[in-house]
């Protein structure tokens, strides 16, 4: 094990380190970390609607939350909630890589979150129009294409079309912005950071106030990193026949990417992925933070916000269910690790602690599991992690990676046959096992169980291990 | 006493620690069991000294990554 360890020391820490420093990596990852007061509070509002309001069907078929008094006038305050919320997750996350990305290159921070949102908005739809084919009278359509500026009505002899300009397009502005935010927003971003640091800015008189002087002092960089991106914007825009570039990057790269994350195998290196490096000692969600949030972390907030608006006429889990068959909603994202693998925290660890209380005959382990149960239930395992340890434990390397990633195969596996609702809902990653998973899927009952399925699944995986256990001297650890 | 838990990086968190002396606060390595590093430090305040040793190392290129606990013993 120290040869091993030797080498993971040379060879793998260095990588992790550089990929944990790396200026844009770090600056991404907080950039999703520094959405989490919008996210969580969107996703608070999203997740008392789903106890409200699609829970009790599941029981109550006649229930109706839109009836019943003081229920509704919830769903519409949580409704204002998400508005500010995720429905504009996309948005917020446009000012938050902005502004992470300008601290990281050490310049005006809050000039870069501002080019950043500035980017996004200026390539979005403005606009919308949309047409009903149907015969209008000649007297009709002379009366309605008289007032078609102040209405937006117009109308030809055989359709009738409503358009508009000045609505933004909340699509381009959720989570399905991400992919064109992380394009577009580190060109414009970078553009300007690097005109900062050139020190290509208006220069104001020392007499001026410093906050004056740095606004100041940030508009050229911006003007010209915004009047880049407004160029690229125009030269797509003509080449694809007026298409936009967050359609492009949504269709193009952001739904087949999205799509190659939802294989079994994908979610199983991933997951394999973490596992080596807790053993190991290395933080694996840290290091693959850029991966985990950017891939499973956007797809779960496309889900959250088809739970609450709804799909085709449909809301809830089932709308998640049916945009998931269009390719526009995901069956695994990020929180599907936390709901069916990561119980007790990563490596499922508070099925190992139970199997020690039941079959340890070892002191030191037993201890350890009963001094760790307790943060275990709010799935914090670094007691057990270093206390029995599991890192770089050789006896418990094999238990510790297989674990996950059959209890990863079954939440999959139910999922996939819609044996669970997919995960809809975020949950912050100390919720309680069983009970995360049943918020997790929008207050689905069948995914506790499946949960426990995990959990009893696993126990048999550990529970070998930990009976092998008693048979080594406590002393040759150390 | 403090104890370092740390599969990686454990020389390197040694050479660190011992050559840390600000405040009135430093370290000394005491023993290695297992993973832990155990150090014997100035001061009473083991919480604090172990608070500070957590900080030390995730100032470090590889600590932001490294997956470690501190804790007064």
């Amino acid at each position: 094990m120290d040869g091993l360890t030797s080498w993971m020391e040379k060879y793998i820490l260095p990588v992790a380190a550089k990929i944990g420093a790396q200026k844009h990596l770090v600056a991404l990852r907080d950039a999703f970390i520094g959405t989490m007061p919008a996210t969580m509070a969107g996703s608070i509002a999203v997740m008392i609607n789903a106890i409200i309001r699609d829970l009790p069907p599941q029981f109550w078929p006649s229930y109706d939350a839109s009836t019943i008094p003081v229920i509704r006038e919830i769903i519409s305050i949580n409704g204002f909630v998400w508005n500010g919320t995720l429905a504009v997750a996309g948005l917020v996350f446009a000012f938050s890589w902005g502004y992470n990305l300008a601290r990281a290159y050490r310049v005006n921070d809050l000039a870069g979150g501002i080019v950043g949102m500035a980017t996004l908005i200026q390539g979005i739809a403005f606009s919308y129009s949309t047409s009903v084919a149907t015969t209008v009278p000649a007297a009709l359509m002379d009366e309605i294409n008289a007032g078609s500026a102040s209405t937006g009505w117009s109308a030809t002899a055989d359709a009738l079309t409503a358009g508009g300009w000045g609505w933004l397009k909340l699509d381009h502005l959720n989570g399905n912005a991400y992919f064109t935010v992380m394009i577009m927003g580190a060109i414009s971003v970078i553009i300007f950071c690097k005109l900062m640091l050139a020190d290509i800015t208006i220069k104001m008189p020392d007499s001026v106030p410093p906050a004056v002087s740095k606004a100041f002092a940030a508009i050229l960089p911006a003007t010209i990193a915004l009047y880049v991106i407004a160029i690229i914007n125009f030269v797509v825009g003509k080449l694809t026949d007026g298409q936009l570039i967050i359609d492009l990057v949504q269709k193009y790269i952001a739904e087949p990417f999205l799509g190659l994350s939802q294989g079994l195998g994908a979610v199983l290196i991933v997951t394999i992925f973490v596992q080596i490096f807790w053993f190991f000692g290395i933080h694996g969600p840290n290091v693959l933070a850029p991966v985990l949030e950017g891939i499973w972390g956007q797809a779960q907030l496309i889900n959250i916000d088809i739970f609450q608006k709804g799909y085709e006429g449909q809301t809830g889990t089932n709308a998640v269910l049916a945009a998931i068959e269009d390719g526009k909603a995901y069956m695994w994202v990020r929180g599907s690790f936390d709901a069916f693998a990561w119980f007790g925290g990563s490596g499922g660890t508070i099925v190992l602690l139970i199997a020690i209380l039941i079959f340890s005959k070892r002191a030191d382990y037993l201890t350890v599991a009963k001094l760790s149960i307790g943060p275990g239930v709010f799935n914090i395992n670094e007691p057990v992690m270093f206390g029995l340890p599991i890192v770089l434990n050789a006896i418990m390397f094999i238990p510790f990676i297989v674990a996950p990633l059959v209890a990863t195969t079954i939440g999959w596996l139910a999922t996939y046959f819609g044996l669970v609702a997919p995960v809809s809902q975020q949950v912050t990653w100390v919720v309680p096992p069983m009970m995360l998973s049943f918020l997790a899927t929008g207050a689905d009952w069948r995914a506790p169980v499946v949960t426990l399925v995990c959990m009893v699944v696993t126990f048999f995986i550990w529970a070998p291990f930990v009976i092998s256990a008693n048979k080594i001297d406590p002393k040759l650890g150390e | 006493m403090i104890s370092i838990a740390s599969a990686m990086q454990q020389d390197a968190i040694k050479e660190l620690l011992e050559n840390y002396n600000e405040d009135g606060l430093s370290y000394s390595f005491k023993e290695k069991q297992g993973i832990k590093l155990l150090f014997t430090t100035t001061g009473e305040d083991t919480e604090a000294a172990a608070k500070k040793a957590k900080e030390l190392i995730k100032a470090q290129p590889w600590g932001s990554v490294l997956y470690f606990q501190a804790a007064a013993v």
